[in-house]
């Protein structure tokens, strides 16, 4: 008995840890600038939403989440369109064996390095080709990056998939080409749906690129949106919680509707 | 990966058949590899290149003046703010994955069964690692200051003196540890639940019937079968906290002093607000060699997990 | 040799995949149609100027960037509007973060992409992007300078620098108009006149009033910001000049670890038993809260608090009650001055059109103007002693003084690192003052010099830029 009760404390305790800094977060940018300054809360005295207009007014908020809303449908979209047939070539074919192992070390290799390492030779690169401060060229390098994460985690989902059903399929006349579509795709589905969500958060959630990437609202994303509140002397704390408020939003509300998936991805990817 | 091309039926074709020389089905792998290799190409092997060729290359005011040698590498050797922020990182890298990965395996055992209300608690441990990073910078940063936040006055409130989280050197790395915790805790706590979850559990329940405690059951038979996928969350984890950026840039810019300056922080400013290309770009690939030696040690873990586990 | 025929229920099949194939493909390339159509094409396209646009009657259209700040405000919601319907120009101005608008503005002028016309900078850039050569010669291009144009906030653009010491290369050269200044963004004392019984003049006179009157944590007898890097040097640079030293000599060697200025630095030390012990992370935005929270009794600061806050009832509670004057002095007032400056881009377009903006801005009839609406720091000795505008806006006069008093930081590219020694041997310098509560001269005097020696090394690591 006993041990139920702390455990129940413990639960409870885990969840307030949790979530109480996305309550401040609320709770700040819910607050006059000027009495943001005078002491902490629980709840505004007066609340105002000046905070959240200012944020789509003066502060390009709406650009910045179409600028993400295009930019990581793109990039996720057409990372898996490339990647998952590269990852089904790795996982059926016998390609000569250097080629395949080496083709999946340099997808690990993009996928594990840091992108600090790789924020100043894009930024070189980008220059040269014109495509700095512009969605195609995020796109561009968000789209490499997610292939390799696509080829990745695909290959072990397609792994899976016994050989038997495709060979049967084979058998009764079928090109590996369309086997490929009408067999393995829908059976890959949930390994495509878990690597889209984790794909489509990395992207999401990326700063440290989109920011030397880019320099305007035209091009630039929620991330640095939000980053841009900071500025060279003054920090706009009302509207940076609101922003930060609406960066959060989608992704949570994201991450409930496809939490079922989280794990099974987890599961499926990472113990094979 | 078993049977090669060779021994499945061809479609469209008897087997007698002459072949031609380039027939659609053996080309069709190389063919949906080529996508793939040429975006790969594209974001790795051409920037690592640009790097590296950066490195030896003498810079002024922004602009390319000829080669350097190897001088860049030999500076940044002997700059002692580089390897302070190396150890800083190497200092923090270490704690947090420790720290995240003790706490996410507690977390995994604790919610492990199915219970009323386990979905959300589920859903709320996760929540911190599904944001991004700028906004949990944002977040405790909103905390943890002095004038506007949380921290302070919750401690004056308990009687004690208010510790000004980010106006101490050691205050403000430990502050840090604690949002990489809040952060990435929910990672490990992923990795080791859907780990439990795989866990066959006939051994299990054989060894409790045959008389072993909890203790002894989690030792003997859980923890070695948890150990190769544990493996390789922390490798994964260690890897991304050696290049922790957005929210140090959002909570402390690298200060006070240089307490939070970790690698990617300091090469960032080298390269970008000192426009100092030259010296940034031996750094990141000084940097490069340590982490890729890191990713060998983690992809042959990788191989060893999926083998002990098929 | 019989061909298996087609089966023609797989054919139709396939056609089927084949055109959900091709509507994902269409998906997915719609986005970036979108991308490039609305938001891709602006850096690629440099457009050379056509004839018309460097005939002798500029037109077209111009493109300024900039970074935020609430000193820009009135400038892009006024005075861009007003130039076109004065000229017919064009303007498109452009605003965004200040480190992402440095190498944006940077790389713009390295590969000469011609995005930009006209890049408003702050003025430790213009070593950099003169020497670079990012922006072109004013001079060269005909700019007209308007004489009433308070001299020391002029100096500011040109290169190399007409006072102070000069980087190797440059040593006999000319100094050219490189970059014209628009704001005179300087640093003022602000003082809360209830607990000053005359205007502060030195910094005696600050230590004084806090001894008797300051009450933390209530009252702090002054706030200063104490980040590492460039906010801690700019508390700290009214204090050196004000002491006689500098921060770099006229041989480039640190000018800081000397007695000057290290009595600068036990000074600000001094102040800290009446200072918030968050000192050490406190940013611009904190510092000047609690002066508006009327929590602080005196601060330094550049101008644009003065502008938009102190008598806006939404971020102050002492409307009406904060003053001004030139920083405190101790041999002399020594305000660091950090103008708003613009270059015309290398590659720009449409360069004529551009220069003119700039002169119609720093005439007299617009600085003025810009004076009276809102009380801009604006760059004219007219404008800052125009009897409308320092009726409305009692800072004007003091920002005059300071200007004229100012002492410029080191011209050269490598200034932002040595800011980040020095501001970061401060920022530890204040931790271990406030730490120990006194033995300040041997802590300045440590850090001063372990700054000192850094910055040598520096200059040593590039001996052929600075020494020859």
């Amino acid at each position: 008995m006993m041990n139920r009760v702390l455990k129940l404390i413990a639960l409870i305790a885990i969840v307030v840890c949790c979530l109480f800094p996305f309550w401040w977060l609320f709770v700040v940018s819910l607050r006059h600038r000027v009495d943001i300054f005078s002491g902490p809360a629980a709840w505004p005295s007066n609340p105002t939403g000046e905070n959240y207009t200012d944020l789509f007014g003066q502060y390009h908020m709406g650009a910045f989440l179409l600028n993400s809303l295009v930019i990581v449908t793109a990039s996720v979209v057409i990372s898996l369109l490339i990647g998952t047939p590269a990852a089904y070539a790795l996982a059926r074919f016998d390609l000569p064996t250097k080629l395949g192992s080496a083709g999946l070390m340099s997808a690990l290799f993009v996928r594990m390095v840091p992108a600090i390492l790789l924020v100043v030779p894009f930024y070189i690169a980008l220059g040269k080709f014109g495509l700095l401060n512009n969605r195609l060229g995020l796109i561009i390098i968000y789209t490499g990056i997610n292939t390799s994460f696509v080829i990745w985690m695909m290959q072990s989902f397609l792994a899976e998939i016994p050989k038997e059903i495709e060979e049967a399929a084979l058998v009764d006349g079928d090109s590996r080409w369309s086997a490929m579509w009408r067999i393995i795709l829908p059976l890959a589905g949930p390994g495509l749906a878990a690597t889209a969500i984790f794909a489509v958060i990395a992207t999401y959630n990326d700063f440290l690129v989109a920011l030397t990437m880019t320099s305007t609202p035209k091009a630039q994303t929620v991330p640095v949106g939000i980053s841009t509140l900071i500025g060279k002397i003054q920090v706009e704390w009302g509207p940076m919680a609101a922003a930060g408020v609406i960066g959060a939003v989608p992704i949570i509300i994201f991450a409930s509707l496809v939490q079922r998936h989280f794990v099974r991805g987890m599961t499926l990817g990472a113990v094979k | 990966m078993t049977t090669g091309l060779a021994s499945t039926p061809v479609s469209g074709m008897d087997a007698h058949s002459p072949r031609r020389p380039w027939d659609f089905d053996r080309l069709l792998p190389y063919l949906l590899v080529i996508p793939a290799g040429v975006a790969l190409a594209l974001v790795s092997v051409y920037p690592i290149f640009e790097a590296i060729r950066a490195s030896f290359t003498r810079y002024l005011y922004g602009r390319p003046i000829g080669s350097a040698g190897f001088s860049n590498y030999v500076d940044v050797a002997q700059d002692p703010v580089f390897w302070q922020s190396m150890a800083t990182t190497v200092e923090f890298v270490v704690l947090v994955v420790v720290i995240e990965t003790v706490l996410g395996l507690s977390l995994a055992m604790l919610v492990l069964n199915e219970f009323r209300g386990v979905k959300f608690i589920r859903l709320s441990i996760l929540l911190p690692m599904t944001i991004a990073p700028v906004v949990v910078g944002v977040i405790w940063r909103l905390i943890y200051s002095s004038e506007t936040g949380f921290v302070d006055p919750m401690f004056t409130a308990l009687g004690l003196g208010a510790p000004r989280v980010l106006s101490h050197e050691t205050s403000a790395f430990v502050g840090l540890v604690v949002v990489d915790v809040w952060e990435w805790t929910p990672l490990l706590f992923l990795i080791c639940l859907a780990g439990l979850q795989s866990i066959p559990q006939e051994p299990l329940e054989a060894a409790a019937v045959d008389g072993a405690g909890p203790i002894r059951i989690f030792l003997n038979h859980t923890l070695p079968l948890l150990i190769p996928i544990l493996a390789v969350g922390v490798i994964l984890r260690l890897i991304d906290a050696i290049g922790t950026f957005d929210q140090i840039y959002v909570l402390t810019r690298g200060g006070p002093g240089t307490a939070t300056q970790l690698i990617s922080i300091y090469t960032y400013n080298t390269a970008f607000n000192f426009t100092d290309y030259g010296h940034g770009t031996a750094m990141l690939i000084a940097l490069l060699v340590f982490v890729s030696l890191l990713i060998l040690v983690a992809v042959s873990l990788m191989r060893r997990a999926s083998q002990r586990t098929s | 040799m019989i061909e298996t025929p087609e089966d023609p229920k797989a054919v139709s099949r396939r056609n089927v995949l084949r055109g959900v194939g091709y509507g994902a493909a269409f998906a997915a390339t719609a986005p970036i149609l979108a991308a490039c159509s609305s938001g891709g094409g602006g850096d690629s396209a440099a457009t050379s100027p056509s004839p018309g646009d460097t005939a002798n009657s500029p037109s077209g259209k111009i493109v300024i960037g900039s970074f935020q700040d609430p000193a820009m405000k009135p400038f892009r919601e006024v005075y861009v509007k007003k130039f076109t319907d004065q000229t017919g120009i064009q303007v498109d101005y452009q605003e965004t973060a200040y480190d992402t608008w440095y190498q944006n503005s940077k790389s713009d002028g390295l590969q000469k992409t011609g995005a930009y016309d006209i890049y408003v900078m702050d003025d430790n850039w213009v070593p950099e992007y003169a020497a670079g050569g990012i922006i072109q010669s004013l001079d060269k291009l005909g700019l007209k300078v308007n004489p009433n144009i308070l001299p020391k906030g002029l100096d500011q653009g040109y290169w190399p620098p007409r006072s102070g010491p000069k980087l190797a290369a440059f040593k006999d050269a000319t100094p050219e108009l490189f970059a014209l200044v628009i704001i005179d963004d300087v640093n003022l004392l602000y003082y809360n006149k209830t607990h000053f019984s005359t205007p502060p003049k030195t910094w005696d006179d600050i230590y004084t009033a806090m001894k008797s009157k300051a009450a933390p944590p209530n009252l702090y007898g002054w706030a200063a910001r104490g980040v590492k890097g460039n906010p801690a040097v700019m508390t700290y640079l009214p204090l050196l000049n004000s002491y006689g030293g500098n921060f770099a000599n006229e041989d480039w060697s640190p000018g800081f670890a000397g007695a000057e200025g290290v009595g600068a630095l036990e000074r600000l030390l001094t102040f800290l038993p009446y200072m918030s012990p968050s000192t050490p992370e406190m940013d611009t935005d904190q510092e000047t809260g609690l002066l508006l929270q009327g929590k602080a009794m005196a601060l330094t600061e550049y101008t644009g608090t003065a502008v938009s806050a102190v008598d806006n009832p939404d971020s102050s509670k002492v409307v009406g009650l904060i003053d001004f004057g030139a920083t405190p002095s101790q041999v002399k007032a020594g305000p660091a001055i950090g103008t708003f400056i613009c270059g015309i881009a290398s590659g720009a377009p449409n360069a004529q059109a551009a220069k003119t903006f700039l002169e119609w801005f720093t005439s007299d009839e617009i600085q003025t103007d810009f004076a009276r609406n809102g009380g801009s720091a604006a760059v004219t000795s007219t404008a800052l002693a125009d009897s409308e505008a320092v009726s409305k806006y009692r800072w004007l006069p003091a920002i005059a003084d300071s200007v004229n008093n100012s002492v410029p930081k080191p011209r050269t590219p490598d200034e932002p690192k040595f800011e980040d020694i020095l501001g970061t041997q401060i920022n530890l310098a204040v931790i271990e003052a406030i730490a120990q509560g006194g033995n300040y001269t041997a802590i300045a005097t440590a850090h001063l010099k372990a700054a000192a020696d850094q910055m040598t090394a520096v200059l040593d690591q590039n001996k052929a830029v600075y020494f020859g």
